[in-house]
Parts: structure tokens; sequence; C-alpha cells
């Protein structure tokens, strides 16, 4: 079956079978019908089945392209989307991400931050200036990704993993959160994925 | 059939299924125009070089080919600015950073937005006349908001670079593409956001992506037909310079030059990926046929270490020929820097008073460092430098790992920001920011386009930030006079005949001030940041001054989308 949480957050394999066996018909010819081989995980309503998955319904064109080509050339590690993106040329990433583009995004749900909060928040992003590139409201904009209302996990998860260069695709990203303070990214996590 | 074939099968299904046709990647332009056209009559290069002396019109970006931002408009002066009123105010599609410098011609007024808009308005009602919604490619890859500073026109031709990295050709009466050229790609971390110069039968742009590990450079585009007729790196092959220790100013920059020459021998010349971008329009010199424009940082901005040298020709102002885009003369302001302490504002054009009195033609150029620079044109060198705008403390402290203290912050001193002149006063006014932060470094190696910063420079939460508006003596090098503002100041600022300077504030504010001595003297409240260089012109016998009023991304200035133009009445 499709959908288990257990399938998609065990390995690659149980999340290959999962896309061969049942995501995608084998038939599959246009981006709709291909696009489902992604529904296993990222959620067939645009909502992904664990909370440490990215919501990609609704994110910017650009910035999934360029998660997918990094996959592919393994800048960017993950057991998952590595073998996945790594037959796809650039036409398929870009067709995509196009599609995942134009989806409405998701509503995960997710509380707004008490004021507190949200004000630690707005004071790391003046500091380090977050919004320079993530843009006003952090909807994001081209290569550059939406963050608002994207799940608390993933996004802490993130910001982890760039601290700890675990996540090796973006340096810049890496150096800003070594220069800020963890409990500052906490706050920006759940502010972020209230809005 | 074991797990491991079952794995393969499996991702080889996955992968087929995702390939398929070719994606078609639409670069026909999506307009949306009201049926109207504009009146215009074809701007001749005979107009554009008297553009100093037409009062009427505001033809260049920064009024004139020498770059002045002096107008000659006089009409709203010191005794009527303070019955200045609204007079109309056009609201754009776009709510997003604004940073236009409007263009006026006979009739009819060109302002841009972020994300690449033009907009053809009535310049005495702001009736829109067409509108160019630039069909923006996947790929955009930029710094400091998604800003464009605005077109240029030449003949019946408007000229726009856009933050995909194109270069187009709009016909002005329109909007309708008659050409587009690549400039760079996108992908590698290239992208536009200043407006073309155009001169004779060139068009000249320079590049943004010195976060982005690019090769920077000016290049020269047939203005008739878009085709590249030179280009400039910015960089050159060998970038390793004298192995300069000290500023402009003297001061030592603390460089370790013999483990940058052990670095050289170990890895060779960075020019490749060392960045150098070039922000803002160059000034020209019609008499010589030069031009001139500084060249922004180096990359990675706050890492040196894995580009040893001067990094030439980062950080400098730089003279090339314009018909060739052969090198002629540079003057590095901060060799090997680390603090994205580069140059950015738009040189200026002026005669000025050499080291021993002597009237000369000079070159001037405000930096982030709180200076204005004044060089000689001839050789580049530099002639004096003067009091520092804003607060200076604990330069050149290294960035380290925890991050050092040092002011200015790395947005400056004067950003991008057009510094205006009046050369009857000797004058030139700048607009600062005071942001305390620390610098911090890192070590990663070439991302690939990605963003390449080496570190990061962090305002420090509680401490005042703050700006200013200075005039500066440029033969003396004295600050003449300042005026302290609540936020930092970035945007540009215009002065005119009537003996007035205009410029804005992230929190609204846009003011005329009496520019002998600061005085302010009209002010209006946007309720967006006004972080645009102002322009002003005449129809119909009356004065207007324009500005757009939409807040800007890189200090996160409330955003709106107004040009807002005011009249005496």
């Amino acid at each position: 079956m499709c959908g288990k949480l257990n399938w998609c957050i065990s390995g690659a394999v149980a999340l290959a079978i999962a896309f061969g066996v049942c995501a995608v018909p084998a038939n599959a010819q246009n981006i709709e019908e291909k696009a489902q081989a992604c529904a296993g995980c990222h959620g067939e309503d645009g909502k992904p089945i664990d909370k440490t998955i990215p919501a990609i319904w609704g994110q910017q064109l650009g910035y999934v392209y360029i998660q997918l080509r990094d996959f592919k050339r393994g800048d960017r590690k993950n057991d998952i989307m590595q073998p996945i993106a790594s037959s796809m040329e650039r036409e398929d990433m870009l067709a995509i991400a196009e599609y995942f583009s134009k989806k409405p995004w998701p509503d995960l749900g997710q509380p707004r931050a008490p004021k507190e909060i949200a004000g630690r928040a707005l004071r790391a992003n003046s500091s380090v200036g977050c919004t320079g590139c993530h843009l006003d409201q952090f909807q994001g904009d081209g290569t550059v990704p939406r963050l608002a209302g994207m799940s608390r996990e993933y996004l802490t998860k993130t910001m982890d993993d760039f601290r700890s260069r675990a996540r090796g695709n973006n340096p810049g990203m890496s150096d800003l959160m070594l220069a800020t303070d963890p409990q500052d990214l906490a706050a920006l996590a759940e502010y972020l994925s209230g809005l | 059939m074991g797990k491991r074939a079952i794995f393969a099968a499996a991702l080889a299904g996955v992968a087929s299924f995702l390939i398929g046709p070719a994606f078609a990647q639409e670069t026909k332009q999506d307009a949306k125009k009201t049926p109207s056209q504009a009146r215009v009559s074809p701007v001749t290069q005979d107009q554009l070089n008297a553009a100093a002396k037409n009062s009427k019109n505001f033809l260049l970006t920064n009024v004139n080919y020498e770059q002045t931002r002096f107008h000659p408009a006089r009409q709203i002066g010191r005794d009527n600015v303070k019955n200045l009123h609204v007079a109309w105010i056009f609201q754009t599609d776009v709510k997003e950073s604004l940073e236009t410098s409007p263009i006026v011609l006979d009739g009819v007024m060109y302002v841009t937005t972020s994300f690449s808009h033009v907009y053809a308005l009535d310049p005495k009602t702001g009736a829109e006349i067409w509108h160019y919604n630039h069909k923006m490619g996947p790929v955009t890859t930029y710094c400091c908001g998604p800003n464009n500073r605005g077109v240029q026109v030449l003949g019946d031709l408007v000229y726009l670079a856009t933050l995909d990295s194109k270069l187009v050709a709009l016909n002005a009466k329109t909007g309708d593409v008659v050409w587009q050229s690549d400039i760079a790609d996108p992908e590698l971390g290239y992208s536009e956001t200043m407006a073309p110069t155009v001169i004779k039968d060139k068009v000249l742009i320079g590049t943004n992506g010195g976060e982005y590990g690019v090769r920077g450079f000016v290049k020269a585009y047939d203005a008739k037909t878009g085709k590249l007729l030179w280009t400039f790196n910015t960089i050159p092959e060998n970038s390793v310079g004298v192995w300069a220790t000290k500023d402009a100013t003297g001061r030592d920059m603390h460089r370790d030059i013999q483990a940058e020459k052990d670095q050289l021998a170990k890895t060779g010349d960075p020019y490749q990926r060392l960045g150098g971008g070039v922000w803002q329009n160059p000034a020209i010199d019609l008499a010589t046929n030069r031009i001139y424009f500084v060249v922004g940082n180096p990359s990675p901005d706050l890492d040196g270490s894995n580009r040893p040298g001067d990094n030439l020709y980062t950080n400098s102002l730089v003279s090339l020929d314009l018909d060739t885009g052969k090198y002629l003369c540079h003057f590095q302001y901060i060799a090997h820097d680390v603090w994205d302490l580069d140059a950015a504002s738009p040189p200026v054009l002026l005669d000025v008073k050499d080291k021993g009195g002597k009237v000369i033609p000079g070159v001037i150029h405000a930096g982030k460092t709180g200076h204005i620079y004044v060089h000689d044109r001839k050789d580049c060198s530099l002639i004096r430098f003067s009091e520092a705008m804003v607060a200076q403390e604990n330069m050149w402290v290294l960035p380290t790992k925890e991050g050092a203290r040092m002011l200015p912050g790395a947005n400056g001193g004067v950003e991008w920001s057009p510094i205006a002149t009046d050369p009857s006063q000797g004058l030139a006014y700048a607009i600062n920011l005071h942001q305390p932060m620390t610098y911090h470094v890192e070590n990663t190696p070439y991302p690939n386009g990605k963003l390449w910063l080496g570190g990061a420079f962090k305002v420090i939460p509680g401490e005042a930030q703050a700006g200013n508006i200075t005039a500066v003596d440029y033969n003396t090098g004295k600050i003449k006079w300042q005026v302290k503002t609540p936020e930092p100041m970035i945007g540009g600022i215009l002065a005119t005949a009537g003996g007035l300077v205009f410029t804005g504030e992230g929190n609204g504010k846009f003011a005329a001030y009496n520019s002998s001595n600061g005085k302010e003297l009209w002010s209006f409240r946007a309720g967006a940041g006004v972080n645009a260089p102002p322009s002003t012109y005449m129809v119909d016998g009356k004065q207007y001054v324009v500005v757009g009023a939409g807040g800007n991304t890189q200090i996160d200035f409330r955003r709106g989308n107004n040009i807002i133009a005011f009249s005496l009445n």
C-alpha cells in the first residue's frame, strides 16, 4: 500500500517499491501521471505523509528544479531522492518543478506562533536578513524557497542540517545558520510554520 | 527477485515516468496592455547628450551621462516647496521593493518594478499607457531583492535588463518586444537589476552575482539588434595586483600576504569565480569617449582564504574606452576585501580641484566605507577622500567565526544609492546607513552558483541603527551639513536648480531640503518605504517631482506599490 508512513521513511528500497508497485501507472504519459510518483511521500493532496518531508505543492519552480538538479549531481544527499533524480534530464526536472509550482500550497494546519516567539523570530530575521532572499512574507521566489507554512519539523531539520553541513548544497545557508543562535532558529521554525 | 533487483527496477520505473516531452520554456512576452499607444517622438542621441540642460524631461537614469543628479528645473524652489502636494498616484501590480528611476520624455514616463515590469504612464495624470510584464525564466538567482532600477530610451526603443539576465528592447509606443538577448546564465548566479545605459549605437550593461561566485563584466550590445559587441571582464586573468596592505585612506587591512602567496602557489589565480559585479550605470565622458564605473565585491564576500591577491578589479573604479571596451585605468579602494564594503553607488563626472587647487576633470564615488572619493579622470588616481559620513569603528578587524564587530556594517555607508551633486556649490549629497554589524567567516568551496558569502554579516540586535543625508564639499573633503534620520537610508537623492534636494526614508517619509544648509522645507508620508531615486520634469509649464514608494527588500522596509508625483497646484 502507498501512503504508509513507514514505507517512505524507512529507506530507499521501501520507497522505490512503493513507487514502483502502486504510485504510478506503468504507462504514465502525462505530467500528472508522472507526478504521482512523488505523491507517495509528498502527499496526494500536497500534505506530506511525514512532517520531516517538505511540502512541494506551490513551492517555487526554480527551487524545486535546483534541488532535483543537486540530487542528481550529488550536491544534495538523500537516499530516496538521489536515485529518483539520477535519471532525470533538465527538461524533466523543469517540467515536474513547474507542475508542482502551480499546485496550491497545502494548509498544514499549524498554529500561529505565540507573540513572544514571533518577536524573537522577527528579531532574528532583522539580524541575519532572511527576507533579503526569501522575500516579504517568506514567500520565496525563483530558486529561493517559500518558507511560510512549511512544516515546523521540516524547517527545524533543514536548519539543523544546514548548521551541521549535513545538507551541503547551499553553504551560504550553512554559514548563515552557523551565525545564528539555535534558540533563534527554533523560534524561526515555529514562526514560519504558523504563517 | 532479490531486494536489490526490486530496488533497481523500481528506480528505473520511477525515472522513466518522469521523462517525457521536452519542457518548452515560454519565452514570448506576457503583456497586459491597455489599447492606447504612447505618443512619443524618437529620442535622439543629441537629446541625450544635452540632457543636463533639459529642464522639461528626465532622460537618463541619473539625469545626464555625467550622472550628476542635478536637474535644471527650478519652478519648485526653496520659497514655494512648502506648497507641494500629490498630483497623482499610480499603483503598480507589484507590491515589492521599488528602486526605479522614472524616465520622462515628451509626454511619456517609464517606470519599472521588482520582477522586471515596465509601465509607460502619462506624466501629467499617471494614467497607464502600456504595461510590459516580463515572462521570467524558471531560474533566477539574485541578491538583495527582485529589484529593477529602470529603463533607458533611445530612438523608439526602451531598454530593460531583467532578473533572469536578459536584455530586452521594447517598442516605446506599444511595449512590444523588438528583440531580446541573453546576457548570462542565471543558473550560475547572474542576474540584472540595473538600468542599461544607451550611448550612440550601444547598450551598456553590468551584472549582479558577486554573492554567487560569478566572473563579473560590463558588456556592450548593438542598440538596434541586440548583438554582443564587446565584453570587459571585471576580473582580469591576472587578478593578483600589487599585494596592497592599506586601503585608499591609508589604513592597514591586516592581510597575511605570505599566507596568500602560499595559497596562490597552491591553487593559482582565482579569477574565474571571483565575483566583481557591476551594480550601477557607468558615467560617460562624451569628450574623451571613456566610461567610468565601479566594481563590487569579490566572491566569497567574507572569506579571503581561497582568493589570494588584491582580487582586481573588485572594489574599484574602472575606466574603459567606449568603442572597444579596452581597459584604460583603475583605482582599487579596498584590496582583498573581506567585509563586503565594496563600490556600488554610480560614479559622477565633475570638474574638481586637484591637490594644487587646479580645476581638472574629475570623478567622484561614494563608498560603503562612508567616504566620498575624488579622482583625476585622466588616470583614475585618488585626489582626496572626504571625512567619514558615518561612524567607523574597529576598521579593519578581520572577520572571525564568532563574529567581529566593526563599523560601518556591510551595507555601508553609501549602498547602491546614487548620489546627487550641485556643481554651483561644489557639493555632493549622499544618503548613508549606520548599521552596527558583526562579521563572521566560514570556509566553503565554490557552490556551483549558489549563495557564497564565506560567512555572514549580522546586524547586532539592540544596537541602534540610523541614517543620514550628508552634503560634502568635494573640493575639500569637508562635510558641509548633515541631517540625521531615524533609520538607515537607501534609495537615492536628487538635487535641483531650485536649490533643493529630495530624498526618502524607509519609514515612508519623502522630504525636500535646502541644498545649501540641509534645512527641511517640506515632507510627505507615503505609507511605504521611499527607497528609490526621485526624478523631476515639466509638463505644460508645471514642474513635477516623482518617486517610487515600494519599500526595500534588502533592509526590509515596508513594501508598497506606489509611484507618486507631486506638483505645486
